[in-house]
């Protein structure tokens, strides 16, 4: 009897941390594809969208994904197709300059300690993400430098300008 | 005593020549150049207010007609009253150079009487007076006339709806053309 209780004991203890396993995942590879607004003129604010597909080595279903971008924490919803993720991030335009953004993903269990260090104010870097990538930003297009009546305004009176000057000298004595 | 009035009421042909050169009027063909340049100038408002400012070409037919009608019959005026001024000037600054290089030409000519010379040189000189006056005054005048239009229109009128705009700075360029065109310095 006692034997079988150890025996059980001892399954327990070897299989556990392959469950609790279960529930993460093991190196991961990660695919991902991102987009992000480069037009100024008809956005009012830039976004990131990053879509991922994400495999790991054993099989995990619904996987609770968490994204952690420029110091915020936004939650990756599940796309429709199989091991695909979608993460959308917005802000105003000055505060995404044009750059490299890092984005760490993060599980339920990665994201809990994050938010737990978040709150102590500690150790944020040691956790460990499952995943981190970039997000290349090439900056928001504001438009022309200079509006085109502006420069057909300039043109226009530099003409007469030109016109006005070789008037003045005709008609000076 | 009817026929000698007749007579003395007859101008001379240098005579003639001297009030057309003061004259404030202008020959049909430097008329019609003036009306045809005048008419293509107002025109090019038609484009920026159908292509930029979005007005509809037919529906707004008859605004741009009376438009471009009021704005050639300015511009106009404006190139007359500015040919009359720089004529005169110009006449003066082209003057030596156009007795100099007319006296060269009949240096050699023996028959011409000293007076027929001096006719020669100063029709000679009304006539490069005028096209210079008559060509300055169109380019000076379309280059002030389209450059109050893209102010008025751009700027001083950017809030208001399209057909006042194309009225307001239609008028406002011409009437200020033609008022600009009433100074004499």
């Amino acid at each position: 009897m006692a034997t079988t209780s150890t025996m059980l004991a001892s399954l327990v203890v070897v299989l556990l941390p392959f469950a609790v396993l279960g529930s993460t995942c093991v190196s991961p590879d990660v695919k991902t594809e991102t987009y992000t607004t480069t037009d100024g003129m008809a956005s009012m604010d830039t976004v990131f969208v990053v879509e991922f597909s994400l495999k790991c080595k054993q099989r995990v279903e619904n996987l609770n994904l968490y994204a952690d971008i420029h110091g915020r924490t936004v939650p990756a919803s599940k796309t429709n197709k199989a091991d695909s993720y979608q993460i959308s991030f917005s802000e105003e335009h000055k505060n995404l300059p044009s750059g490299s953004y890092q984005v760490r993903l993060y599980d339920d269990e990665g994201y809990s300690a994050l938010k737990k260090a978040q709150r102590s104010g500690d150790g944020e870097s040691q956790i460990k993400p499952i995943h981190t990538f970039y997000i290349n930003h090439p900056g928001v297009w504001k438009g022309p430098l200079l509006q085109s009546e502006f420069v057909a305004s300039m043109v226009a009176i530099l003409v007469w300008y030109l016109a006005y000057t070789a008037k003045a000298k005709l008609q000076s004595n | 005593m009817s026929s000698k009035s007749a007579k003395n009421k007859q101008l001379t042909k240098e005579e003639e020549l001297l009030l057309q050169d003061f004259s404030r009027n202008v020959s049909t063909k430097s008329s019609a150049l003036f009306y045809g340049n005048a008419l293509i100038v107002s025109a090019i408002p038609i484009w920026l207010f159908w292509r930029i400012h979005q007005m509809d070409l037919y529906q707004s037919g008859i605004l741009f007609a009376v438009g471009t009608i009021i704005s050639t019959y300015l511009v106009a005026l404006a190139y007359k009253n500015v040919k009359f001024v720089l004529k005169h000037k110009i006449a003066l600054k082209r003057e030596d150079a156009v007795s100099r290089e007319m006296t060269k030409k009949f240096a050699d000519d023996k028959k011409m009487t000293k007076k027929e010379k001096d006719e020669r040189i100063l029709w000679k000189k009304n006539e490069v007076a005028d096209y210079e006056a008559t060509t300055f005054s169109i380019f000076y005048n379309n280059a002030l006339y389209l450059a109050l239009l893209i102010v008025c229109s751009f700027y001083v009128l950017r809030s208001v709806g399209p057909t006042f705009n194309y009225l307001a700075s239609v008028g406002l360029a011409a009437g200020l053309l033609a008022l600009f065109s009433t100074s004499t310095k």
